[in-house]
């Protein structure tokens, strides 16, 4: 017994040793600050979308600066975009006043995050903002909010119910208007000619899937010079990008461009190609999220375009549950207009990628 | 008729001694297979780059799994050997302000205290391995992030990139540091008090206790030896990636450790310690995930291979174990 407790003793100690005389190598880290960077920008047309009214919904009015409003996040803030999102949300909410945001994480566990909401629900939130890890599942959540009418906005990922009913809107990117910008960006960079690999995303995403499918629909319909020579899953994550390039480079050396669905497997494939003596631009490399660690790269070569996935959905979340409180109608789902870095504007705009 | 009714028992013989055989020497006879069909059917296989690429990759897997040989050779399991790597890669960032050393120093520190924790629940407290070595599976993950505050970070310190991607004449230097390690390993396992110790326990504990060994101490020692081998790959491992990235560096390194000791000869239930055989299994698997990228089939392939070879291994104990 006294030694489990010495263990246990040991190990908190240790932590917080750990952070307590914590010496970094540098303090600026990407993502961190400036989230208020560059703001979204709704990009339908709101004529073009069926709208929602509030009286349509059937929610009560509120007011937003005394009133509680609830926000789950999907995954850990453990990568730019995540901790973007959520920076975003909470510092909007800071800036309009609203005193009374709650906040959840589901650690990329969807029965976490589904209890969440309805801990949110449980602690009297009148509108839920939610950044769902999955598209279904989620109509025990759906009823208890409706039996309580609760507006709900689906931040990045759609859930799959009826829009002004279910829930009230979708504010997000279009994957696969992402993987056809990326498509793009690769065919200038190749000049419409030569052989192509892909890092996937997780497997069973369909972030990964819309990627994919946009990417390729457009290369085989305006690039049909370019053949798409290897495909396998980086996870997502930068050290499986980075080993997957190792082998890829090796077995494939005619490769001529490689398409990564997230930066952080394109800074894999850098630091794979770097190793392996490549020199900037012999492998063109395009990606899509629009952090600043992969915007940074640009310049120098190392990668050529990166599509953006704007992750700041604070401001026009807010400004679209606001206008929503109002009586105004809103369109039922907001595409927002992401940007794009290449070498002709990387420069200038690095600093508001996050 | 007289040659027929020996067969019988001579056959059953043989078979006994053949998994035996495979036990022992199968993952070196795999290797040698798969490479002769990677020649064959891989273009640019026989490689200087290929070769060390394969073992640059290897390398953390290889290190991490001597812990692990050493820890199922006491009749144990490390469940937390991935998420020590994980806090260790969560450590050296928050110390690089101070230096290349104290960071790595606290890195490695950082393993040496989950293997105190592990080997003194193992050890004194008497909870089995597989659940003691579980709470700093899943709690040490959540302390490397609570440490590194969540987030990936950048390493930009050259001495410390160096330990990941220069070379000693030709050789990188995780490779390196994998071979003399080989043979630091295999000499604790053959040489010394301690080797030869943690053997008979894990052969039989309770005589080793009768006969006086001091069986606590030698637990306890075995778990810090493994956490700080996890530490010495999650070091590497962090130079090598120039990032820290606690949330995802070390998945899963558990199961590959214990595959690779496995399918290398070290049997689950201790008493023995195959030092080489487990640098071959950890080789056979890298080879095996190689082989799948470079011909673009999917990584859940990959992992399928692998589960085959982990049973057929598993078989081949089993079967030897009869004898």
């Amino acid at each position: 017994m006294t030694h489990r407790v010495r263990a246990a003793a040991f190990v908190a100690l240790l932590t917080l040793a750990a952070a307590g005389c914590a010496k970094s190598e540098d303090d600026k880290q990407a993502g961190a600050q400036d989230t208020a960077g560059q703001q979204q920008v709704a990009q339908t047309p709101a004529g073009n979308v069926p709208t929602c009214t509030i009286d349509k919904f059937g929610a009560h009015k509120f007011d937003l600066k005394s009133g509680v409003v609830g926000f789950s996040q999907s995954e850990k803030e453990a990568n730019p975009f995540r901790i973007a999102e959520t920076a975003s949300i909470k510092s909007e909410a800071k800036k309009l006043g609203i005193a009374n945001l709650k906040t959840t994480n589901g650690q990329s566990q969807f029965n976490k995050q589904i209890s969440d909401v309805q801990q949110l629900i449980a602690q009297g939130a009148q509108a839920l903002v939610i950044a769902p890890l999955n598209s279904d599942g989620w109509e025990p959540v759906l009823q208890q909010a409706a039996a309580k009418h609760i507006p709900i906005i689906t931040v990045d990922r759609q859930i799959n119910a009826t829009a002004c009913k279910d829930y009230v809107t979708f504010i997000g990117s279009d994957f696969y208007t992402q993987g056809k910008r990326a498509a793009d960006q690769m065919i200038k960079a190749l000049g419409g000619k030569g052989k192509v690999a892909i890092l996937l995303g997780a497997s069973g995403n369909n972030v990964t899937t819309d990627r994919t499918n946009g990417f390729k629909d457009e290369l085989k319909q305006k690039a049909p010079g370019i053949q798409i020579t290897f495909q396998q899953t980086g996870d997502f994550a930068r050290e499986k990008g980075q080993q997957v390039t190792e082998q890829l480079i090796q077995s494939n050396p005619d490769v001529g461009g490689l398409y990564a669905e997230n930066d952080e497997m394109a800074l894999g494939a850098v630091t794979a190609l770097k190793g392996a003596g490549k020199k900037a631009g012999q492998i063109k490399i395009v990606s899509v999220d629009g952090t600043r660690n992969a915007v940074s790269q640009i310049p120098g070569g190392w990668i050529s375009a990166v599509i953006e996935s704007n992750p700041r959905f604070g401001p026009l979340a807010f400004q679209t549950l606001t206008n929503f409180l109002n009586g105004e109608a809103i369109p039922q789902k907001v595409i927002i207009s992401d940007r794009e870095y290449d070498a002709s504007n990387a420069k200038q705009s690095v600093s508001s990628a996050y | 008729m007289t040659t027929e009714t020996a067969a019988v028992p001579a056959s059953r013989f043989d078979r006994a001694r053949l998994l035996a055989w495979l036990q022992d020497y199968g993952v070196y006879a795999a290797i040698a297979a798969l490479i002769l069909v990677n020649i064959a059917i891989t273009p640019r296989f026989l490689t200087l780059e290929n070769l060390r690429t394969q073992l640059v990759q290897v390398a953390p897997v290889v290190i991490v799994s001597f812990g692990m040989a050493l820890v199922i050779g006491t009749e144990g399991v490390d469940l937390s050997v991935g998420s020590v790597m994980a806090l260790t890669t969560a450590l050296i960032p928050l110390y690089l302000g101070y230096g290349v050393v104290p960071a790595v120093v606290a890195g490695l520190l950082g393993g040496v205290a989950v293997g105190l924790v592990n080997g003194s629940l193992v050890a004194f407290v008497g909870v089995q391995p597989i659940v003691a070595t579980l709470a700093l599976f899943v709690g040490g993950r959540g302390i490397a992030l609570v440490v590194a505050g969540g987030q990936l970070k950048d390493v930009h310190d050259q001495t410390l990139l160096d330990l990941g991607s220069s070379s000693l004449a030709g050789i990188p230097l995780p490779v390196v540091v994998a071979a003399v390690l080989t043979v630091v390993v295999m000499a604790v396992v053959r040489r010394t008090t301690f080797g030869r110790r943690l053997v008979a326990i894990g052969g039989n504990r309770t005589a080793s206790e009768l006969s006086g060994l001091p069986v606590r101490r030698v637990l306890l020692l075995v778990y810090v030896v493994s956490g700080l081998l996890a530490a010495v790959a999650g070091t590497l491992a962090t130079a090598r990636l120039q990032a820290s990235d606690p949330s995802s560096l070390g998945l899963l390194m558990e199961l590959s450790a214990i595959t690779a000791v496995v399918v290398g000869g070290t049997p689950l239930n201790g008493g023995r310690v195959r030092v080489l055989g487990t640098v071959a299994g950890a080789l056979l698997i890298q080879l095996v995930r190689a082989t799948l990228i470079k011909h673009d089939l999917a990584d859940s392939i990959a992992q399928m291979v692998q589960a085959v070879i982990i049973l057929a291994a598993v078989y081949a104990a089993r079967g030897a174990g009869r004898r």
